[in-house]
């Protein structure tokens, strides 16, 4: 009996751990890996839908680029690549990533 | 050979008539001087979480900027208050003022 419980008390305690991982998101570093393959090459343009040069984030407002972050996760903004990258995001993570770039700044 | 050096003179010098920074330094100094400033980098606002999320236009991609205003004009972002100045502003406009910010310093830049 004593062994089941415990067995159950493992199971949920895993269970939340797993649970917490998914709130706290994916860190700074995985985050940053979907940025720099576009914002990390000068002169990088879009590929599609209409090609032009993917903003400089590096330096930017903190403020605006985790609004920026939050529109494309809601939809509101409607690039397909940062949409997808958005909606991966946490608000911890689209945070710590405003910090990292906007920290460059003046 | 006379006429195709016309011809390249010719657009070279469309190429360069294409978007006059300084026609839109003036558009910047009358509509978004509020709170972007005049050059661009200098976000300002009453309300502090506004001036927070406003942001820095200057040493920024020309092309992204001509894209945002675009973008605002027709919808494609809803901002309300950026809708309602881009829709003000005619395609020639939006590539001068677009020139005026990506041409000013600021400590934007591309970085890992």
């Amino acid at each position: 009996m004593n062994r089941l419980l415990l067995a159950t008390l493992g199971a949920a305690l895993a269970f939340a751990a797993q649970a917490q991982e998914k709130k706290t998101g994916q860190g700074l570093q995985n985050a940053l890996a979907m940025c720099i393959g576009c914002h990390g090459i000068p002169g990088y343009k879009t590929a599609f839908p209409s090609v032009y040069h993917v903003p400089k984030i590096a330096g930017q407002q903190p403020a605006y680029i985790v609004a920026a972050l939050q529109a494309y996760k809601s939809g509101e903004r409607s690039h397909p690549s940062m949409r997808g990258i958005a909606a991966s995001l946490t608000e911890e993570d689209m945070k710590k990533l405003a910090d990292y770039y906007g920290g460059n700044g003046k | 050979m006379r006429l195709l050096a016309a011809l390249l003179a010719f657009a070279a010098a469309g190429a360069v008539h294409a978007a006059d920074p300084q026609a839109g330094k003036a558009i910047a100094a009358k509509v978004c001087v509020e709170c972007h400033g005049a050059d661009g980098a200098t976000p300002s606002s009453p309300d502090a979480a506004t001036k927070a999320r406003t942001p820095i236009l200057a040493g920024q991609y020309r092309d992204y900027l001509a894209r945002a205003l675009t973008d605002y004009k027709i919808g494609r972002r809803t901002n309300a208050i950026m809708r309602g100045f881009a829709a003000g502003l005619s395609k020639k406009e939006i590539e001068d003022v677009a020139a005026w910010f990506a041409s000013q310093k600021s400590n934007l830049h591309d970085q890992r």
